[in-house]
């Protein structure tokens, strides 16, 4: 049986360094990302957070970042305690030219068998990267209430 | 994820009514500005057949399963391509559902063929087409159609 994976793909006018600054500047991902800050320097060994109105949901790491075309960080969720024991999962961002458009290709694997945190993040990643196109071709992040996407542990 | 028959879904936020989806998903003028240049037709009732073209070029076609305005639309998927017409009939099926100021789209393509060419070809073009038809209802721009490949709506060489 295939291991369980989420991959999402999406093409956004813009251009492959403004969509680098969107995935690794607060400033930004604070509009799209319903307030969260990534909090990290971007090499490759150093730690990596997720942080929502000061409060820090996920720690890891940088695996690759090849400014402006690949950036992957190991997720570990640690609010809830289900998840926090789990391993850490992976997320990779390919940013790809395509014609006048940049292709953006998320892939979330290495998940562990029964993993709590699959059912979150396939609700979640769909709404913060239309909400991330939006930003960045109309210049207006979606308003997408989060309790809507029916997210254990968010509700 | 588990059915020995694959299926492909693909969900997007759009900042749109469900009526201006609605329509934007049935009307020929609107497809041929998001998707590629392909123009669709049907009278949209149940048991009616519909038929994308470009450029007077038949490319996909089918029967209208369900049609519940504005929130559910789902046809039968015929690539009108001898490679494709040997798969089984697969199935579309549009979700629109108000999520706050916004639409949550859900494309669910269905009953596909394991390994076959139409699942290799919507694979590649749903993602391409949905972000287009985002575009176009929340800037008034399509994506630019000058596409390297345009998957979904490739007929056969």
């Amino acid at each position: 049986m295939r291991k369980p994976e989420f991959v999402y793909v999406s093409y956004i006018e813009t251009t492959p360094e403004r969509l680098w600054e969107a995935l690794t500047s607060s400033d930004f991902t604070k509009r799209y990302w319903w307030n969260t800050s990534v909090v990290s320097d971007w090499k490759v060994g150093s730690p990596f957070s997720l942080v929502l109105n000061g409060q820090t949901t996920d720690v890891s790491e940088i695996l690759e970042a090849d400014r402006p075309r690949r950036l992957s960080y190991s997720f570990h969720h640690i609010l809830n305690e289900a998840a926090r024991k789990e391993r850490p999962s992976r997320v990779t961002f390919v940013i790809e030219p395509h014609g006048k458009l940049v292709k953006l290709t998320l892939t979330h694997e290495d998940f562990e068998d029964g993993s709590v945190i699959l059912d979150g993040i396939s609700k979640g990643w769909p709404a913060i990267l239309s909400s991330l196109k939006s930003m960045l071709e109309s210049g207006t992040a979606l308003a997408i209430p989060a309790a809507a996407l029916d997210i254990e542990g968010l509700k | 994820m588990s059915h020995s028959v694959p299926s492909f879904v693909y969900t997007t936020y759009i900042e749109t009514s469900a009526e201006k989806l609605w329509h934007a998903l049935t009307d020929g003028d609107f497809t041929e500005r998001y998707w590629f240049g392909h123009r669709v037709a049907s009278d949209w009732k149940v048991g009616s057949s519909y038929k994308f073209a470009r450029q007077g070029t038949g490319s996909v076609e089918g029967k209208v399963l369900i049609s519940d305005p504005p929130k559910r639309l789902a046809y039968t998927w015929h690539p009108c391509s001898a490679d494709a017409k040997r798969e089984r009939t697969s199935r579309v099926t549009f979700d629109l559902e108000p999520r706050g100021k916004v639409i949550k789209l859900t494309v669910t393509h269905d009953n596909l063929d394991e390994g076959g060419k139409t699942l290799r070809d919507i694979s590649g073009g749903w993602p391409m087409v949905i972000a287009s038809l985002k575009s176009l209802l929340e800037t008034g721009r399509a994506l630019p159609a000058d596409l390297p490949s345009c998957a979904a709506e490739k007929t056969d060489a």
